[in-house]
């Protein structure tokens, strides 16, 4: 074990990781063995896949983003009904008022974007809990989203319309119900941003760095409460552009939800070995905890349960990968 | 003379790297104020952590009235009549001042909390001790001489025969001090044995009866205080002799032009009206005891906390600093007391602590250079000699002296004019600190100019070029290390208002 834990390869992917993919790729026989006892439908089938990385895209963008929140220590709960809030307005503003689309997916991006600018700057210079501030937020998102469509569901246009191109940016149609997964790609690429980021650029150093000592750091003469906040905004961003994922594979967004979306990305980031202390992140990881909640509620779904399931099995993961953190860094110390 | 209550004899106990107590010996009497006194680390708070079960001892007995005793845990010692009433309060503000008392023994009716009967009880106790407290107030409103008052009465209450007190005046102001003089003496005609710790030497004189002073660990002696003086005790506080060569005269010349200059300093209650000059290539010391507002006053020159007033002159030019990246600019480098918690990110590598306070240096576009980082990050464990196994190992694996080594090299490499160390030895080993001592001669020879505060007398006295002693948030004194000697250091120190 601590031969193969020394091995070049698996050091460079990290033994956690490579566990996690093990996780992943057992669940998804798991779910195609339980699928076939039952007697239901295959789960080995493309369109099951494609169903699972519908949801992969916009939990994706979530989590990557909240991965830089949790990595300074914070936490963010507002991003789900933050991806609403933005997918409404722009939505909105596209149908409603015709706006062109690549404007439609600015303005989402830019709600996103002010939503994590103000969580960031009350947390950062206002020293208000960040727990506290973005489930406020949260509540504003859902309050503002709400307002601003008149508390009317909004339908972003389907392929079939005009405007329908920018389903292209999640699955181009090939025809006999094949698809290229664009969405996989470009979020693959976010990925390779994030994590180049987090690792090798000055905002990622600092936010990790004051995640875990931020006195320290601001001593060194650093504007801690700057990087902090780019945190939170990096965070709004992402939710702000999972908005046209969620619509570009769901099409209708309603008024007042998404909280469920928040316990999912934070579940994928701390499965993925990001620390809930802050300081420790991983993108790698993030992303493979995407893939497994994804496979984990198509599963589910395939199996022919409700909803309800996936979150009982979902809060288990998380206890469970907490309590490793929590347990890991006892040791450590 | 009382009689006898409680003896320690021989009281050994080490902690990894230090021999905290050498065979100590301590006797407390019936009815009578025992003072103990020592320098910061003289081992007076390992002795009473000992005593009351804190720390367990290696060797030496505990006799308590007439039976060998060994107290599992503080709670063991009270219930036993051997309290402590600590220098922080441990109180719950929001609750009330009987609630407090009672805390962990509520008087109970039936299933419920019986607050009538304690706001009773508590009363007998305050009318017992001749406070004026009332009971059902809430502690969070009291002042701090009074809830250390009820922290008195809590002791009491729990049948006390024999009380520590920790430093309590350290908080009070002259009429608290007074009612609680009177306390203390109401106690000593009940009889009860008492230790009272205090750097304050006025206070010595007034409260105590007899003088029992540590040093290093080691037991020195005991005065019967109305019997001796100030000088008396100070010598027997500093009396050790100083392995180590001190500093004779001062290396640096009188014309050296002054760098920094600090003017009417101030910064709440710890920081007051403070001024003082540093010369280029000078190392000027700050000695003090605990509590004299040295790191304070370093804290508030460096934007670290915030100041209520004061200017900063470098090179003589005034500068403005509110924060610390006002200071890192001006070239100042601060290197924390409490490296762990101000100093260094223990769990990043050495090479990512080196380069924090001057990333912009590590820059290749938008990315880190982390070749770059790395080859500095080298060099300077080299030059520092600082054992790594490798600069991407994470700083929680070193030992003291090497992070300390990190926290330097990270203001080496920003290449700071002024740096400030704050008890830069502080739980290093010995071979590391006379290191650390040759860097920072070896600074000051390149021309930087460092502030060294220090509570270790030797330190102070092997490095600095000049020395400026601090009690109570006020400079009470400056000598050059040609006139400093313990003894006036010492007078310095406990120079109160």
């Amino acid at each position: 074990m601590e031969k193969f834990k020394q091995n070049p390869i698996v050091k460079k992917i990290g033994f956690n990781r490579l566990i996690l993919i093990g996780v992943l790729i057992l669940m998804y026989l798991a779910f195609g063995l339980f699928c076939s006892l039952m007697g239901r439908a295959t789960f080995f089938n493309i369109s099951r896949l494609y169903s699972a990385f519908n949801y992969t895209y916009f939990l994706g963008f979530l989590a990557l983003g909240v991965t830089f929140v949790i990595g300074t220590g914070g936490i963010d709960f507002s991003m789900g009904p933050v991806m609403f809030c933005s997918a409404l307005i722009s939505g909105y503003m596209l149908t409603k008022m015709n706006i062109p689309v690549v404007l439609a997916i600015l303005v989402s991006a830019l709600v996103g974007t002010l939503f994590g600018l103000f969580n960031g700057y009350l947390v950062a210079y206002w020293k208000m809990p960040s727990f506290i501030t973005s489930m406020a937020s949260m509540m504003l998102a859902k309050g503002i989203g709400s307002v601003f469509t008149k508390t009317q569901s909004v339908s972003w246009p389907s392929s079939m319309e005009a405007n329908g191109w920018y389903r292209n940016l999640v699955k181009i149609p090939l025809g006999g119900g094949l698809y290229i997964p664009t969405g996989l790609v470009i979020l693959a690429i976010a990925a390779v941003i994030c994590a180049t980021v987090l690792n090798n650029t000055k905002a990622g150093r600092y936010i990790l760095c004051l995640g875990s000592n931020k006195e320290a750091v601001r001593l060194s003469g650093v504007d801690v409460k700057v990087w902090e906040t780019l945190a939170y905004v990096i965070c709004g961003m992402m939710a702000g552009i999972a908005a046209i994922f969620y619509v570009g594979a769901y099409t209708t967004v309603q008024p007042g939800l998404g909280d469920q979306f928040n316990n999912e990305a934070i579940a994928s980031c701390v499965m993925g070995g990001t620390s809930m202390a802050g300081g420790v992140a991983s993108i790698g990881g993030t992303f493979i905890g995407v893939l497994i909640i994804s496979v984990l509620q198509e599963g589910i779904l395939a199996m022919g349960f409700q909803k309800d399931y996936q979150y009982v099995i979902t809060g288990i993961i998380v206890l469970v990968a907490v309590y490793a953190d929590i347990r890991s860094r006892k040791r450590r110390n | 003379m009382g009689e006898v209550i409680l003896t320690m004899k021989g009281i050994d106990k080490s902690f990894p790297g230090v021999h905290a107590l050498d065979h100590v010996d301590l006797e407390i009497r019936k009815g009578e104020v025992l003072a103990l006194m020592g320098e910061n680390g003289a081992g007076k708070s390992t002795l009473m952590k000992v005593l009351t079960g804190i720390y367990k001892k290696d060797e030496g007995t505990i006799t308590y009235e007439g039976k060998e005793v060994e107290f599992e845990n503080p709670s063991a010692a009270q219930d036993a009549g051997v309290v402590i009433v600590h220098q922080e309060l441990n109180m719950l503000s929001h609750l009330t001042v009987a609630q407090n008392i009672f805390i962990g023994r509520e008087i109970m009716k039936g299933k419920l909390i019986d607050d009538e009967k304690m706001n009773e009880e508590a009363k007998k106790l305050f009318d017992k001790l001749n406070i004026e407290i009332d009971p059902k107030e809430i502690m969070g409103n009291l002042t701090v001489g009074k809830q250390q008052m009820c922290e008195i009465a809590k002791a009491i209450s729990h049948d006390a025969k024999v009380i520590i007190f920790d430093e309590p005046s350290a908080a009070l102001t002259e009429a608290e001090i007074e009612e609680l003089f009177k306390i203390i003496r109401d106690l000593r005609d009940k009889q009860i044995g008492m230790v009272y710790i205090s750097h304050r030497m006025d206070e010595i004189k007034a409260i105590t009866d007899r003088v029992t002073v540590m040093r290093d660990g080691t037991y020195v002696g005991t005065l019967i205080t109305k019997d001796s003086t100030k000088d008396d005790i100070i010598n027997m506080m500093v009396g050790r002799v100083i392995y180590e060569d001190p500093k004779t005269e001062s290396a640096v010349p009188k014309d050296a032009p002054v760098v920094l200059k600090v003017e009417n300093l101030n910064a709440g209650k710890m920081v007051r009206n403070v001024s003082f000059e540093l010369r280029k290539g000078e190392i000027l010391g700050f000695s003090g005891l605990m509590g004299a507002g040295r790191t304070e006053t370093m804290r508030a020159l460096f934007g670290a906390d915030e100041k209520d007033s004061g200017d900063v002159y470098i090179n003589g030019k005034k500068v403005d600093i509110k924060c610390p990246q006002d200071a890192v600019k001006e070239g100042i480098g601060y290197l924390s007391e409490d490296r762990k918690r101000y100093g260094i990110v223990v769990a990043k590598s050495v090479a990512e602590n080196t380069s924090m306070a001057t990333m912009e240096n590590f820059m290749n576009g938008l990315f880190i250079n982390k070749k770059k980082e790395e080859e500095v990050s080298w060099q300077h464990v080299k030059a520092l000699k600082t054992k790594t196994p490798t600069v991407e190992t994470e700083v929680v694996n070193l030992s003291g002296g090497n992070q300390q080594k990190v926290v330097i090299a990270k203001w080496l490499t920003r290449d700071c004019d002024i740096l400030i160390f704050d008890e830069p030895t502080r739980g290093i080993d010995v071979g590391a600190k006379s290191e650390i001592y040759t860097l920072m001669n070896e600074l000051v020879a390149q021309g930087k100019s460092i502030i060294m505060v220090s509570s270790e007398m030797t330190e102070v006295l092997r490095m600095s070029d000049r020395v400026i002693v601090m009690c109570e948030g006020r400079k009470t004194g400056e000598l050059d290390i040609s006139e400093a000697t313990q003894e006036s250091i010492m007078h310095l120190a406990t120079q109160r208002d």
